[in-house]
């Protein structure tokens, strides 16, 4: 391992390491007020929705909400369908995989 | 911890962990091309932890760019975790420090859901979600090893990898949907992060988005028990 990359993963683990430590070791045990709390409960499914769609819509990095053109999306259809009915993740994490290598390899 | 928070935490991880699995794998084929060696990639998932960050060094490093420009693009990419930290805090109360530390180094996008989810629906403790954070850990490190020893042998679609994660965040996506008010926030979200990625072409509209939806949830929700809450929210009007 060079010296370089030996930095680059010090740097990287420190600027991942504290905003993942520091909210925790200041908040953990104080009383949070109602508001923030409030706030607070809709982060997960903001950050979720966040992740997703600004994932899904994009192919080769724009734009891009055609369905076969972007292979992405009607997998993302289905896990959704089926996460949804079955409730099962790693069934419909599979299922979106196959999907995916489908629509890249054979269609 | 005892050997049941262990037995029950890991249950539900499985799927997650089981999911690292290709992903690591990939990661670390795309780090060992990338010009890094098994040790290196050993560390980096040791010390870093963040898989998204670790696909985005290997492209980086493939493209020539430098140190400095690589640790700053994964401060903004990881910077989402300083709102699953403080949300996941109120969770975590009268917790060692040894115990906290931990946890939050193993606080990554998954285990943040599962652990909201789990914490929410019931029946569980911050001692499972650190025996399943520990899990998802475990099975991120091995994999990439494992990833960086196969090398660039095995050629899988890179979208078809990166889809795994996608898949998995689609899960956890279902799972927040706890009422109508997050249903809105999710849309939001997802909107907002849409036409922010596409107009500043920037990881950072993830947060922003994120910050954006999660105020209209809250502005929502206090709107909508203005009048029980009356004096309450009077107190935090500026």
């Amino acid at each position: 391992m060079t010296s370089s990359q030996m930095w680059l993963i010090i740097g990287m683990a420190v600027v991942t390491y504290l905003p993942r430590v520091l909210p925790v070791l200041m908040l953990s045990n104080r009383e949070i007020s109602a508001p923030l709390k409030k706030w607070m409960s809709f982060i997960p499914v903001a950050i979720f929705s966040a992740l997703v769609f600004s994932d899904i819509f994009f192919w080769n990095d724009t734009f891009n909400a055609h369905p076969f053109d972007n292979a992405k999306l009607i997998p993302s259809i289905i896990v959704f369908y089926l996460a949804y009915k079955t409730k099962n993740m790693l069934l419909s994490m599979m299922m979106g995989v196959l999907a995916i290598a489908l629509m890249l390899y054979v269609v | 911890m005892t050997k049941k928070d262990w037995l029950e935490g890991c249950k539900q991880m499985i799927p997650v962990a089981v999911g690292y699995i290709p992903l690591g794998i990939a990661g670390g084929m795309a780090l060992q091309s990338a010009g890094f060696s098994t040790f290196g990639i050993f560390l980096m998932s040791l010390l870093v932890y963040a898989g998204a960050a670790q696909f985005m060094t290997a492209s980086m490093a493939a493209a020539g760019a430098t140190v400095p420009s690589i640790i700053l693009m994964t401060f903004f990419l990881n910077l989402r975790h300083l709102l699953m930290s403080s949300s996941i805090s109120g969770y975590l109360k009268k917790k060692s420090y040894p115990f906290l530390l931990l946890f939050s180094h193993t606080l990554t996008d998954e285990a943040f859901g599962l652990n909201t989810h789990r914490f929410t629906t019931g029946n569980w403790s911050p001692e499972k979600g650190l025996a399943a954070n520990i899990l998802a850990y475990s099975s991120w490190v091995l994999s990439t090893v494992a990833g960086g020893m196969i090398g660039t042998t095995l050629h899988i679609h890179t979208a078809v990898v990166n889809y795994v994660l996608i898949a998995m965040f689609i899960c956890m996506l279902l799972e927040q949907f706890v009422s109508k008010a997050h249903l809105v926030v999710g849309i939001v979200a997802g909107i907002s992060a849409v036409i922010l990625k596409a107009l500043l072409q920037h990881n950072i509209s993830l947060v922003i988005a994120a910050l954006i939806a999660s105020f209209a949830g809250y502005l929502l929700d206090s709107r909508r028990q203005e009048k029980p809450e009356k004096e309450e929210a009077m107190q935090y009007d500026k």
